[in-house]
């Protein structure tokens, strides 16, 4: 079920991005402090911890929108100081939010087509006639989205402003933006924060999906435990910016720092 | 003759990308073309093609420049009548260079100088928005309205410091000029306006228009998707400044026939971001929407006391100018930031569930 090996030349299981003794602070704030973990090829590797652990500071740190202050990143089998955003989008790492960051003001098909910008490279002269190579390209691109948009079971609602869908409609056009890239590596803050159980459902099998159908690696950030324990192949559990887990589901539900975490046992 | 797309099934990508996907408003486009390129020439006065056509061209065109950078990539601007000078200034010394070289070659070309200058004073947006921009752009303008007061070389030292528009002819035709007619005036300012804007709809629903409204919508992610947020900001700072410098090159040589510095002051670059709010933001069909009602709102004004009778001396006219013009700013701003072109959207919507609302 695991893909195959891909343009990079990894097969599953093999290390797709690693971070190695990673540490990030704001000002005298410490939100990750000598992390280190793996991600592999094909698998779904969850981070989980409570409010303030790091998490969203963590997917922050793999594509390159913040710099830590210490450490390296692995991916791909280049090993760096510190990621740059489109160094990160061009060699395939795509992302949703924790706080849904929609193109507000525009459609749904408008949104996941952004996705793909990366991919449409035609020229600015042709863009100025839509015509000719450019709408070559622009069709070509609309029948990935539109795979995608079916994928999503989101046809309903192809021509409306993202800013006016409930917000359970926006998580799933978020993650249609980040499909649209076709990413070797997609990190999901939160997908199902906020969602009633029926959503949360319909999310789940959508995440699974991507990841059996395309073999897409996948880093998930999310609370419910329920859904992270049925989801994931591994789990790193962060507290205070500090790795206290890492593990099968079966291993960290019964280790005794990330229960006593969990639970709310001072220190 | 319903607005209604019942009956009209999109086949294809290419039919559902369309522009205008709609039967009805392909032919409103059609007919729209029909009554400026043949029936206003034919049957407009001279009065109205010179001082209500072609100076609402002249700020359409303007504000679809304006309106790229505002309305479709977020980026305030105040420096619109200073980018239009650089077009106007450019023009002239690139006819006065190659006089042989046809005009509208010039006028196009003048556009590019413009997109440089306008680059140039992009730059700094990469690191500051909002307002530190604004006064980025404010500088811009100040700089360069000093630079077409301090410099007579813009003007070939002419002793009056200020462009003077020569003739120029096209297909034998004098289009610029004292000698040139209205008519053939407006003719080259509409086609020229209708070969821009039909760029800049496609430009701006195709992927150049997808990143600028990235950009615009939340910066944040577009960078992380791939898109490069300085050349997608400067890129709308070149092609806004083109817009603009084209529209002022094609304001002094089509419209005023010779121009001085005072032209391309702050109140201009104000009176085009009113006409882009108005109109509606990241709107093109907004942009000749706004400019048409900010131009033609004091004329009428002048005009309306008179034909009804009224007693109104010509200072109140002018304040009742000023008091409506804030008061539909400020209307708009607070209910429909979208402008004309969102009531427009609004009532073409109601047309098409019309008498079914449900
Ligand atoms: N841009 C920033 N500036 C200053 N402090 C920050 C910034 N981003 C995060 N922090 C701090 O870093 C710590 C970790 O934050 P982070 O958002 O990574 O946590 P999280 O695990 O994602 O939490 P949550 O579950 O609430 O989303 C917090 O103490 C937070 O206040
Ligand atoms: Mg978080």
């Amino acid at each position: 079920m695991r893909a195959p090996g891909g343009k990079d030349g990894l097969v599953a299981g093999d290390v797709l991005l690693a971070v190695d003794n990673v540490s990030l602070s704001f000002g005298g704030v410490k939100a990750i402090t000598e992390v280190s973990f793996d991600i592999r090829k094909g698998e779904i590797r969850a981070i989980i911890g409570p409010n303030g652990a790091g998490k969203t500071s963590m997917l922050n740190v793999i594509n390159g929108f913040y710099h830590p202050q210490q450490g390296r990143i692995t991916y791909k089998g280049a090993t760096r100081q510190k990621m740059r955003p489109y160094v990160a989008a061009s060699q395939g790492i795509s992302r949703t939010f924790q706080n849904v960051a929609l193109f507000k003001g525009m459609s749904t098909l408008d949104n996941i087509m952004a996705g793909r910008t990366l991919k449409m490279q035609g020229s600015f002269f042709w863009q100025l006639f839509r015509h000719g190579p450019a709408m070559r390209e622009e069709i070509e691109h609309r029948r990935k989205v539109e795979e995608i948009i079916d994928f999503l079971e989101i046809q309903a609602i192809r021509k409306t402003p993202v800013g006016k869908l409930p917000y359970g409609l926006q998580k799933r056009v978020e993650l249609g933006r980040a499909l649209a890239m076709e990413p070797d590596l997609l990190l999901l803050d939160e997908p199902m924060a906020g969602m009633n159980l029926e959503e949360k459902e319909d999310m789940s099998r959508f995440i699974l999906d991507v990841n059996n159908q395309y073999g897409t690696t996948i880093a998930l950030i999310e609370h419910d435990i329920g859904v992270v324990m049925d989801l994931s192949d591994r789990i790193v559990v962060l507290e205070y910016g500090r790795k206290i887990a890492d593990g099968t589901p079966d291993q960290v539900k019964s280790d005794q720092k990330v229960i006593d975490a969990y639970l709310g046992v001072s220190h | 003759m319903f607005y209604r797309e019942a009956g009209q099934y999109k086949t294809s990508y290419a039919a559902d990308m369309a522009i205008f996907p709609i039967r009805q408003d392909r032919i409103g486009i059609a007919v729209i073309l029909l009554i400026a390129f043949v029936i206003i020439p034919v049957f407009g006065n001279q009065f109205f093609l010179s001082s209500v056509m072609i100076p609402t061209l002249v700020f359409s065109l303007a504000a679809i420049g304006l309106n790229i950078l505002t309305g479709y990539t977020g980026l305030i601007s105040l420096g619109t009548a200073a980018f239009m000078g650089v077009g106007a200034y450019a023009c002239y010394k690139l006819t006065s260079w190659f006089p042989g070289v046809n005009i509208l070659v010039w006028i196009i070309a003048s556009g590019f100088v413009s997109a440089g200058v306008g680059a140039l004073f992009g730059l700094p947006s990469l690191r500051i928005k909002g307002f530190y921009l604004v006064v980025a752009t404010l500088a811009a303008q100040f700089f360069l309205q000093w630079c077409f007061v301090r410099i007579p070389w813009l003007v070939n030292y002419n002793t009056s410091g200020a462009i003077e528009v020569p003739e120029r002819t096209l297909f034998g035709v004098v289009i610029t000029g004292a000698n040139a007619t209205p008519t053939a005036r407006y003719l080259v300012l509409l086609s020229v306006v209708a070969a821009l804007t039909w760029f800049a709809s496609n430009l701006v629903h195709g992927r150049v228009g997808r990143a600028w409204m990235a950009v615009r919508d939340m910066d944040i992610a577009a960078e992380l998707m791939g898109i490069r947020l300085l050349t997608t900001k400067l890129l709308a700072f070149a092609v806004s400044s083109f817009y603009c410098g084209v529209a002022g090159a094609l304001m002094v040589f089509l419209w005023y026939g010779s121009a001085e510095p005072e032209v391309f002051v702050i109140n201009q670059s104000f009176l085009v971001l009113f006409m882009v709010i108005i109109g509606g933001l990241g709107s093109l069909i907004g942009s000749f929407m706004g400019a048409a009602l900010i131009y033609m709102l004091p004329i009428v004004l002048r005009m309306l006391p008179a034909a009804l009778g009224l007693p109104i001396a010509s200072a109140t006219v002018e304040h009742l100018q000023f008091i409506i013009v804030g008061a539909l700013i400020i209307v708009f701003l607070i209910a429909e930031p979208h402008g004309l072109a969102r009531l427009w959207q609004t009532g073409k919507q109601k047309l098409r569930i019309w008498p079914f609302p449900y």
